[in-house]
C-alpha cells in the first residue's frame, strides 16, 4: 500500500522526536500554520457549499448529529464498565472520541485528492457541528454523580470562539459569500498550497505525538486496544451512514473519518476546564499517541476500502 | 505604588487557567500583573510550550503582603485540587 507522502512527514517528527533530535517548529510558526489550515478547510468547504442547495442538507444533518452523538455514549460505558477507568477519564475520554480532528480530516481530504475524488462541501459543516456535542455529553457524563459547580461558560466560549471553531466556521462563511469565481486570486495560496503546508504541520504533530508515544505503555493494554478498535467501528457507523443518505464515496470516507477522529487540540482545552478530575495524558495520549497516527496511516485507507466495497456491493 | 513591605507574588500554572487568574486578580484589587509563557517539568509532568493547552504560564503580581496572600489563598481553594500549580511571594523593593 502506497502512504500519501504528507504522512510520512508524520514519521520524520516521530522519529526526530524519538532519537531526541534538536528539530523544533517554532511556536509562531506552529500557530500560523494551524491557523492557515483551519482556514483552508472552512473556504474550501465555503466554496463548495456555495454550489450546492442548503435546504436539503437539514435532514442529513441531523442524522449526521444524532449519529455523531452516539459515539460518545458508546465509549463511555466501554471505558466505565469494561475499563474500570474512573467516571472523569471515561467521561472525557469519550467526549475526545466523540469529537473530531481537523488535522485528520484534512489528511482524508488530501487522500481523496490524489485519487481525484470529489465530496460534498457541507462535510466541512459537519466538521464544525461534530465538534461540540460530544463535548456536551461527555461534561454531562462526568457530572452524573459528582458534585459541585461546572464552569459551563467558560468552557462553551472556549469551545466555540477557541480558534478552530472560530476559524472553521469564519472560513466557511467566507468561502461561501466568495463562490467560486470570486475566490480565485486566493486559489495559490489557500488551495495550491495546502498539502505542502500541512505536510510541515504534520512534521509537528509527529514531533508533538512521539513525546505521548514514549508515554504509551503507561496507559494499559485495555485503552490502546480502545484507541484503535473505537475508530474503526465509529468509522463503520460512518459508512452506512454516508451510504444510506446517498452520499458520494468521496463524502461518505470523509464523514468516517470524523466519526473515526478523536480531538487532541478543542476536547484537552474543554475537558481540562470542564473536567478538571480527568487526566489529560491518558486522553491526549490516546487520541495524539495511538489513534491519530493509526488514523493516517491505516485508518483512512481502511475505511476508504471498507465503504468501496459497500458501495461496488450495494450500488 | 512605591511604599515598604510590598511583595512580588509568583504563580506558575497551566496555560488553560490564564484568563481565569487574571479575572481573580483584577477583581480583587491588585494593581497589575505580568504574564509571560513558561516550559518546564514538575509533579504534573512535562509542560510543553508548543501546545495551546499544555504549556504554563508565570504570572506575577507586585503588591501588598495582605493583598498577596489573599490571592494566594483564593488561588489554593480553587485550583490546586485539580490543576498544576505554583505559588511563591519574595520581597521587593520598588524603583518607581
Amino acid at each position: 500500500m502506497a502512504f500519501d507522502p504528507v504522512v510520512l512527514f508524520f514519521l520524520l517528527g516521530a522519529i526526530a522526536g524519538l532519537a531526541k533530535s534538536d528539530l523544533k517548529i517554532p511556536m509562531a510558526i506552529y500557530e500560523a500554520l494551524s491557523i492557515y489550515l483551519l482556514l483552508a478547510i472552512g473556504l474550501m468547504g465555503g466554496v463548495k457549499l456555495a454550489e450546492s442547495e442548503l435546504l436539503p442538507l437539514l435532514l442529513p444533518g441531523l442524522a449526521v448529529l444524532a449519529v455523531g452523538s452516539l459515539i460518545p455514549l458508546i465509549a463511555f460505558p466501554v471505558l466505565y464498565l469494561l475499563g474500570r477507568m474512573p467516571r472523569a477519564d471515561s467521561a472525557s475520554i469519550a467526549a475526545h472520541y466523540g469529537s473530531v480532528s481537523v488535522v485528520t480530516f484534512s489528511v482524508a481530504v488530501a487522500f481523496l485528492a490524489s485519487r481525484g475524488l470529489d465530496y460534498e462541501g457541507h462535510m466541512v459543516v459537519f466538521l464544525v457541528l461534530l465538534e461540540m456535542p460530544a463535548l456536551v455529553i461527555g461534561i454531562l457524563l462526568a457530572r452524573m454523580g459528582s458534585r459541585g459547580p461546572t464552569r459551563w461558560g467558560k468552557t462553551l466560549h472556549e469551545v466555540i470562539f477557541g480558534k478552530s471553531i472560530f476559524l472553521l466556521a469564519g472560513g466557511l462563511v467566507i468561502g461561501f459569500i466568495a463562490g467560486p469565481d470570486h475566490i480565485e486570486p486566493l486559489e495559490p495560496m489557500f488551495f495550491d498550497l495546502f498539502k505542502g503546508v500541512l505536510a510541515l504541520f504534520l512534521l509537528e504533530m509527529g514531533l508533538v505525538a512521539s513525546s505521548r508515544i514514549a508515554d504509551v505503555r503507561q496507559y494499559g493494554l485495555f485503552l490502546i486496544v480502545f484507541a484503535i478498535v473505537m475508530p474503526i467501528v465509529s468509522a463503520i457507523l460512518g459508512i452506512l451512514l454516508g451510504w444510506g443518505l446517498g452520499m458520494s464515496l468521496g463524502g461518505t470516507l470523509l464523514l468516517a473519518t470524523l466519526y473515526a477522529s478523536a480531538s487532541y487540540i478543542a476536547a484537552p482545552a474543554a475537558m481540562r476546564i470542564a473536567v478538571p478530575k480527568a487526566n489529560p495524558a491518558l486522553s491526549i495520549g490516546a487520541s495524539l499517541g495511538v489513534t491519530f497516527p493509526f488514523n493516517i496511516f491505516l485508518g483512512v485507507p481502511l475505511y476508504f476500502w471498507m465503504a468501496q466495497t459497500l458501495y461496488s456491493l450495494g450500488g | 505604588m512605591q511604599g515598604d513591605d510590598m511583595y512580588l507574588l509568583t504563580v506558575v500554572a497551566e496555560a488553560i487557567l490564564e484568563e481565569m487568574l487574571i479575572d481573580e486578580v483584577r477583581a480583587m484589587g491588585a494593581a497589575g500583573y505580568t504574564v509571560t509563557d513558561a516550559r518546564g517539568w514538575g509533579r504534573h509532568g512535562k509542560r510543553r510550550g508548543n501546545w495551546r493547552a499544555g504549556g504554563n504560564i508565570k504570572l506575577e503580581v507586585v503588591a501588598s503582603s495582605e493583598l498577596c496572600e489573599r490571592i494566594a489563598a483564593r488561588f489554593k481553594e480553587q485550583y490546586e485540587s485539580d490543576y498544576g500549580l505554583l505559588m511563591f511571594t519574595v520581597p521587593v523593593a520598588l524603583k518607581n
